[in-house]
């Protein structure tokens, strides 16, 4: 049942999905991604621009960066060609003064979402409890508040909804000083999807959607960035 | 442990020991046998207490003899580093098939029929009275305790394992057994850890099916946050065991106490009122400070505390104290009298309005008599949940708690700790709930 990109990276050694598979994997398996594309180059990323259409996020692709923005490597807010070529070059310069170890394989050129809440959904494999999967609002909640639910996979629709009413910052999803509530049946949707896909794929051994973006009602959630760690062969 | 068995069981029980043939023991002249083999009537369980490196020859023997299920109590196996000794129990006991419950435990207590393997003496670790209640726990000294502890507080436990290492009968096949038992209505759970992969799985399967019909309520010994591995990504580390209990719990629809003490708070209630419809609590009082405690700590469970309607407030006022608080708690002051309860209860508690009842009664005031209890216990034929707050040391105090508690009133020393009873009976209800709406959905 394993997906193919997840058995080709096991296959070639790898522990770890690039970018753009983190995503083309989640897209395959229904959850909303905002398109995206590789390129190597200064004018390969001007065309992916240009046929993804702006604004666009322009980040680096390497192995060897686990945190990007510590090294200069996220461009947000791109709103033109010319700002594509800048922000590549201001991508490679700060990789090569912070990171100069790294190799550089290329960059994502992504569509930048509006504005929305930031969620975080991931999954953890765990010896005793088999595939869990988590969740919580992104940044402090999460990180400094330990304000987050677990569950064991697989979930169900009840099981989702559980865990999104459970966290204690969830009054921010239904509508909070004057911000609109959030798609929470597309949250809720992202989550079960979510689960079907770290079921399908036991070899997955942690796993990070962070951020998940929700908009509000009817707008949907998109997952901005993934990251999947998988058993080591 | 024998001298529990050969009083109280009213089977036959057949002691074995080698180094004795016949001994004068608590009055009787007690008959010995070599092994289990020279017994000649079939035997059903084999309670075993030899040292460890014993215990796989004689739960051989058991075996050979046909004996479908033993106790181990001896300790020395794989908690004292003796992973192989134990191993050899387990294979034992997969060659005969045997169910073995232990090693390292206290064994089993069962009220209903008066067995006990409890090795512990009764001046030292009392007995708890036959009562509807389970307990399934991984420490035996844990059990112990709370079996001595139950009996001075007269706590009706029905069931009791200590099931120590789980070499044999894991912690699931145990919920699920002892759900079973028709006399157990709630099942308690002191757990550390568990000890299988896939246990956990296992254990949401049979609670989801069991939660339907009781209460589980469990108690997870150990918060640890920190994870053990070396890991990658965020959502690996930052989560503990912990919070995998936590949501494993939240997931089965077992009902989670923050500590032993209120594991049992919580048990007492379920046993003994009914589920609540909702969320909706009416306080009366004769103590406006413990009111206030026990709305901060009822609102902070999400359970609500709804202002009286109009019309009923006004009437009340004419028949209360004049300065009396008619809203919501009613605070009957330190002049109340017992009438004055009973006007409350009968007048707001079986309306729509309210779910349940938090009611504080401090006795020490003039006005209560023990008239009181009769009235609190009378107000059961709403059919709401009814939790008492009321403490001190008097004769006149205790005698008042019992009276209650004989009738199925729950009684607690503290506002917080009625108001979480009261919330774990309403979570309970919407475990409840939403098994049904699950299945309806599933039909």
């Amino acid at each position: 049942m394993t997906h193919q990109i997840v058995a080709r990276a096991v296959a070639d050694g790898r522990s770890k999905l690039r970018e753009d598979e983190a995503l083309a994997l989640l897209r395959a398996y229904g959850i909303p991604v905002p398109d995206f594309t590789i390129a190597e180059s200064e004018e390969g990323a001007v065309k992916a621009a240009d046929q993804i259409g702006y604004p666009v996020a322009v980040k680096v692709i390497s192995p060897q960066i686990v945190h990007k923005t510590d090294v200069g490597g996220v461009v947000l807010n791109v709103a033109d060609a010319q700002g594509v070529r800048e922000a590549f070059r201001r991508l490679l310069e700060g990789v090569k003064t912070k990171a100069p170890y790294a190799d550089v394989e290329g960059v994502l050129v992504q569509k930048m979402v509006p504005r929305g809440v930031e969620l975080i959904i991931g999954a953890v494999y765990d010896e005793i409890f088999g595939h869990l999967i988590a969740f919580g609002l992104g940044g402090i909640y999460t990180e400094l508040l330990r304000d987050f639910t677990m569950r064991v996979a697989p979930i169900d629709e009840h099981d989702a909804w559980e865990m999104v009413r459970e966290v204690r910052a969830y009054r921010l999803l239904t509508g909070f000083r004057g911000m609109p509530p959030r798609d929470i049946d597309a949250i809720v949707d992202v989550l079960i999807k979510f689960s079907r896909l770290v079921t399908e794929n036991p070899e997955i051994r942690e796993a990070d959607l962070n951020p998940v973006i929700a908009l509000e009602e009817g707008r949907g959630a998109y997952v901005v960035d993934a990251r999947f760690i998988l058993r080591p062969s | 442990m024998l001298e529990n068995l050969l009083s109280r069981f009213k089977g036959a029980v057949y002691p074995v020991n080698p180094k004795y043939d016949e001994v004068e023991l608590w009055g009787r002249k007690v008959k010995f046998f070599k092994s289990v083999l020279d017994v000649q009537e079939p035997v059903d369980v084999a309670v075993i207490a030899t040292p460890a490196p014993t215990v796989p020859k004689v739960l051989d023997e058991a075996g050979r003899k046909g004996v479908a299920a033993a106790i181990v109590l001896s300790g020395g196996f794989a908690e004292a580093g003796n992973a192989a000794l134990e191993e050899q129990v387990v294979a034992v006991a997969r060659q005969y098939g045997i169910k073995v419950l232990g090693p390292n435990c206290i064994g089993l207590f069962n009220a209903f029929a008066d067995f006990d393997t409890v090795f512990l003496s009764s001046e030292r670790a009392g007995r708890p009275p036959r009562g509807p209640l389970a307990l399934i726990s991984q420490s035996g000294a844990v059990t112990a305790a709370i079996m001595d502890w139950a009996a001075r507080r007269g706590l009706g436990l029905g069931i009791v394992v200590s099931y120590g290492n789980e070499a044999g009968v894991t912690v699931t096949e145990l919920v699920e057994a002892v759900t079973d038992d028709s006399n157990v209505r709630v099942v308690t759970l002191y757990l550390e850890g568990f000890r299988y992969p896939g246990e956990a799985r296992k254990l949401l399967e049979v609670a989801r099916k069991v939660a339907a019909r009781k209460p589980i309520i469990a108690y997870k010994a150990g918060r640890g946050r920190t994870a053990q591995r070396a890991v990658k990504s965020h959502v690996a580390a930052m989560a503990g065991s912990y919070d995998m209990y936590r949501g494993l719990f939240s997931q089965a629809g077992i009902i989670e106490a923050s500590s032993v003490r209120e594991m049992f708070d919580m048990a007492k209630a379920l046993a003994m009122q009914p589920i609540p419809r909702g969320s909706r609590v009416l306080v009366v009082t004769d103590s406006g400070g413990l009111a206030i405690q026990a709305v901060d700590v009822l609102e902070e469970l999400g359970l609500e505390i709804p202002e009286l309607p109009e019309s009923i407030a006004r009437e009340l006022k004419r028949e209360l104290l004049p300065f009396a608080t008619v809203s919501n708690p009613v605070d009957l002051t330190g002049s109340a009298t017992d009438e004055h309860y009973k006007i409350v209860l009968d007048a707001l508690l079986p309306t729509a309005f309210f779910d349940m009842a938090l009611v504080i009664t401090l006795v020490q005031v003039p006005g209560l008599t023990h008239n009181l209890a009769d009235y609190i216990t009378a107000a059961r034929r709403y059919g709401k949940p009814i939790a008492v707050v009321n403490f001190g040391g008097s004769e006149f105090v205790i005698k008042f708690e019992r009276a209650l508690e004989d009738n199925g009133i729950p009684v607690y020393p503290t506002p917080e700790r009625a108001a979480k009873a009261l919330w774990a009976l309403y979570r309970y209800g919407e475990v409840r709930r939403k098994i049904a709406i699950a299945e309806a959905a599933a039909a």
